[in-house]
């Protein structure tokens, strides 16, 4: 137990860090935001009006105090959920903005990446058993070919042929006429709007699954376990699944967790090809529109989105994986 | 009625990028019911080739080129993998060579059984557990360690387990192939007179595949000896160590002393074994033969039936054809080749010479921290000796005994945590623990260490020129032509001639005694003072072991160093060290003359280990 424990103390501890640096990056950054506000209302030559100035800070709510009494108060709003009001959609909360695209992201990028690990270790393992067979050859050369195209490129491909052309999807958005809610028109629309955008990704990201899967399973299979697995007169199912995909699966098992915890990242090139209105779009508007509130809270999401899935994976190759249990304990 | 029964057997690789090569030819013999077989050979003879064949486990790119295999009158040759299922581990099971990775390392042990026990019987559940529990007890491990993980065995009991694993179905033959190579000669010896009983008991038939001639002969009732593909000698173990037929069983022979003589001579086959992908006129073995006659050159001897066993020498056929009257002369018994002499008188004057590193009343505790609680391992106490110019002393201990660690301390790596080690160099007596930075530096090419794995220490990707070239550059500052005449220069020491031919080659095109020459040029390139031999030959064949017991020798004698040998084998410390130390758990148990330790042993562990020894003769 004292693995999971360990464990767990790092992540809290890796948490704070984030979040003080966090808090210390944008302060040693020059320049004041309410004076590079008050300069873009006003025009690049205008002179700085102080009281424009002031009343700018007094809007954004720009910190006073020492540096430690910020920092207390900064804790304290992060515990209560207050990131401030977005520039770009203000007087918006940015956490309402999150809120919003927040689960257009995580449903189709959570989504494609659990269909696309469940594909690529099916496949990857499958090519490795059968190595040098016309399947394996198919999916490896497939899988390079298909590796070097780029999601957004292939999305536009995608937007042209099915959405314009043969007009069968829609081309943009997220849903047209319905209410957002648990409602049958909606979810229809969204499922009819999201469906490019999953293809996009469903093409290209079970290819470094397949390959990684594959590799490490054919080096598995020269272990001596799995010749002694064969020798043992197992069935070919038992030797392919209990012994060289169990052990196979490890460091993929590490890889998938990881990549969970990008979701919250979204898929920023897709996302805004398809004008799908989830985080990666969002925070594309916000690099654009210099929405520092909204981009640091997005960051925030990002690395603790990362950390989790971090912290997942170690617990979880702690189960998987009974040496790493003890090596680190 | 034979159990087993191979004839005609070929085994062909085919790799895409290299030429074909017939690693197993022609191989022909039989095992009876309960019968115990050894099978020996050097690394690249073919004999696992051979033992995975039996059990059809062949990849791509081998497979069985011709021949057939017989088990209990089924002809398992081209057996469908189905059918096969059937036969396995029921009748034919197995030990392989490397016991660290033969278990599924996410699965418990007792999974592991329980699927071979569940496929192949009609026991299920608490049946199964009994049935391991069984297993378990018959190989002497506490049946508590059922539900461990492969990690957490040590290495000796991971091929207990798995050699409880092999019995679990009470099969017919099981092979062994080499399966105590790399544990410590304690355990080995207590892993092998544990398959010595259970094989009297329960009457299956064994393979059992090695390269150490001694342990073959210590379990086996019948020896097949292997050469390049082919097997050369098939005799009863008793009349092949009385009268082996082919001189390549004597080379092998030879390679084992008496290690209670006063003078200890052991011989060794000089040259390689061929290279089986190249076409080859006349006997394999020829080229490295002492007792080479024309015919050997021109004919392939085939193996016929002599003396009660075979043999495949023209040599040994003539010379009993003629009654040993002929002009082929009598049969001889010994290998007539280098030979490698170690004699007490030298270790008498070895013993004399000036002290160049004394270690006094060392000791080593180990704090591991974890949370408040602090764990503190002795790992060596209060050890103490000399090691002198032109001598060597032997380290000997099984694994945990604390000699590497000691070893460690004496490079400099790790400091004693009491009693000191003194250096005395051409800068005066100096203390090595307070060694920092350049003295640090300097201390490192007056002391140079030697590893157990020369498959390991040599970089691959680099030629041996570059290899050597390397501590050169960095500690004398050597360049261009200086440097490559110096290397040169090693490569000669060290007997690698001509010294061209093999500058420009890369480590892994060298044969292991080879490479660790290498590995010993490099050591010698910075000229030191001591040398360190972590376990320098364990890995090497039996063969070819005295030709890098020779070459430590001659540099001891010729260079003046003093050499650190580092073993858990008295016989190999027997052979090279002039002074032995018996360390167990940290503790010098026995300290003296090698051959006075060994001739009248006073502690019970150096007993032990001298009995683990095998001992043919």
């Amino acid at each position: 137990m004292t693995y999971f424990a360990r464990k767990f103390g790092f992540f809290l501890a890796t948490l704070w860090a984030v979040v003080t640096l966090n808090f210390l990056i944008p302060r040693l950054q020059p320049g004041d935001p309410a004076e590079i506000m008050v300069k873009r209302l006003a025009g690049k030559d205008a002179a700085l009006d102080p009281a424009q100035v002031k009343a700018m800070r007094a809007m954004l709510g720009a910190p006073d105090g020492s540096l430690w009494n910020q920092y207390v108060s900064y804790l304290g709003e992060l515990v209560h959920g207050n990131f401030g009001l977005s520039y770009t959609y203000y007087p918006y909360k940015v956490t309402d903005v999150i809120a919003q695209a927040f689960w257009w992201t995580v449903v189709l990028v959570v989504v494609t990446q659990v269909v696309s690990f469940v594909v690529g270790i099916v496949l990857g393992a499958y090519a490795a058993w059968r190595r040098n067979s016309r399947l394996d050859s198919i999916v490896t050369l497939g899988s390079t070919f298909l590796g070097t195209l780029q999601p957004f490129w292939i999305g536009l491909l995608l937007l042209y042929v099915f959405g314009y052309s043969l007009g069968w999807f829609p081309t943009s958005g997220g849903y047209e006429e319905s209410t957002p809610g648990f409602n049958w028109p909606f979810i229809q629309e969204a499922v009819s709007h999201s469906f490019l955008p999953a293809l996009a990704l469903l093409i290209v990201t079970p290819i470094g699954w397949i390959l990684g899967m594959r590799n490490t399973m054919i080096m598995n299979l020269g272990e001596d376990y799995i010749r002694l697995a064969k020798a043992k007169g197992l069935r070919d199912r038992d030797v392919a699944l209990r012994y060289a995909a169990r052990n196979a699966l490890l460091p993929s098992v590490t890889g998938f967790a990881l990549a969970l915890g990008g979701v919250l990242g979204g898929a920023i090139l897709v996302e805004t090809v398809f004008d799908y209105p989830g985080l990666g779009r969002l925070m594309g508007e916000a690099v654009q529109n210099k929405d520092y509130p909204l981009l640091q809270t997005l960051m925030l999401l990002t690395t603790a989105g990362v950390l989790v899935a971090n912290l997942a994976a170690d617990l979880l190759y702690g189960v998987l994986d009974p040496r790493a249990r003890r090596a680190q304990a | 009625m034979t159990l087993l029964d191979v004839r005609d057997l070929s085994v062909r690789y085919e790799p895409k990028a290299s030429r074909p090569l017939d690693a197993v030819q022609e191989v022909s013999f039989g095992i009876g019911p309960g019968e115990f077989v050894g099978l020996i050979g050097e690394s690249g003879s073919g004999k696992t080739t051979l033992g995975t064949a039996l059990l059809r486990l062949l990849q791509r790119p081998g497979r069985i080129s011709g021949g057939s295999i017989t088990f209990d009158g089924t002809d398992i040759t081209d057996l469908p993998e189905d059918d096969l299922r059937a036969l396995r581990w029921r009748d034919i099971s197995t030990v392989f060579q490397s016991s660290m990775n033969s278990l599924n390392p996410v699965v418990r042990v007792e999974g592991q059984f329980r699927d071979a026990i569940e496929q192949h019987s009609s026991l299920r559940g608490e049946a199964v557990t009994r049935r391991i529990r069984e297993l378990f007890e018959m190989v002497i491990i506490d049946p508590k360690f059922m539900t461990a993980f492969p990690h957490e065995l040590s290495g000796g009991m991971r091929q207990r387990v798995n050699l409880a694993l092999a019995l679990a179905l009470e099969p017919k033959f099981i092979l062994l192939d080499e399966p105590t190579t790399g544990l410590d000669v304690v355990v080995q010896h207590s892993i092998l007179e544990n398959v010595r009983r259970l094989q009297a008991e329960q009457g299956f038939a064994v393979l059992f595949i090695s390269h150490d001639i001694g342990t073959v002969l210590d379990l086996s009732d019948r020896i097949l000896v292997m050469y390049a593909g082919r097997i050369v000698e098939d005799q009863s173990a008793g009349a092949l160590l009385r009268e082996p037929l082919h001189p390549y069983t004597k080379g092998l022979l030879g390679s084992y002393g008496d290690p209670r003589q006063e003078t200890v001579k052991i011989t060794y086959v000089p040259g390689r074994p061929p290279d089986l992908s190249l076409p080859m006129v006349g006997c394999s073995f020829a080229a490295r033969c002492p007792e080479r006659i024309d015919l050997c050159l021109e004919q392939d001897p085939p193996l016929v039936p002599l003396q009660g066993g075979r043999a495949a020498c023209h040599v040994a056929v003539l010379q009993r054809e003629e009654g040993g009257a002929g002009p082929h002369g009598e049969p001889k018994r010994g290998f007539e080749g280098p030979q490698f002499v170690k004699t007490a008188d030298e270790s008498r004057s070895a013993l004399t010479n000036d002290v160049v590193l004394s270690v006094e009343g060392v000791g080593k505790v180990f704090e591991r921290r974890r949370g408040f609680t602090v764990t503190r391992t002795e790992a060596v106490s209060d050890v103490s000796f000399d090691l002198r110019r032109g001598e060597v002393t032997a380290l000997v201990g099984q694994s945990g005994s604390g000699k590497s660690t000691l070893a460690r301390m004496i490079t400099g790596v790790e400091s004693p945590t009491s009693g000191r080690i003194v250096f005395h160099g051409p800068d005066g007596d100096q203390q090595v623990s307070g060694f920092r930075g350049r003295a640090l530096r300097d201390y490192r090419s007056d002391v140079q260490m030697v590893f157990q794995d020369p498959y390991s220490s040599i970089n691959p990707a680099k030629r041996l020129g570059y290899v050597l070239s390397r501590p050169l550059a960095n500690y004398q500052g050597l360049k261009g032509a200086a440097l490559r005449e110096r290397v040169m220069e090693l490569l000669e020491r060290v007997a690698l001639t001509p010294a061209d031919r093999f500058v420009n080659r890369y480590g892994y095109e060298l044969s292991g005694g080879q490479r660790q020459r290498v590995i010993i040029a490099k050591a010698l390139a910075v000229e030191p003072r001591i040398i360190v031999a972590d376990e320098p030959i364990s890995s090497l064949d039996v063969s070819i072991r005295a030709e890098v017991l020779e070459l430590l020798n001659d540099l001891v004698k010729e260079n003046d160093v003093g050499i650190l040998y580092i073993t858990h084998d008295l016989l190999s410390a027997r052979m090279l060290s002039d002074e032995v130390i018996v360390l167990n758990n940290g503790r010098v148990v026995e300290q003296g003359p090698t051959l006075d330790v060994i001739r009248a042993p006073k502690d019970d562990y150096t007993r032990t280990l001298l009995d683990a020894i095998p001992n043919p003769f």
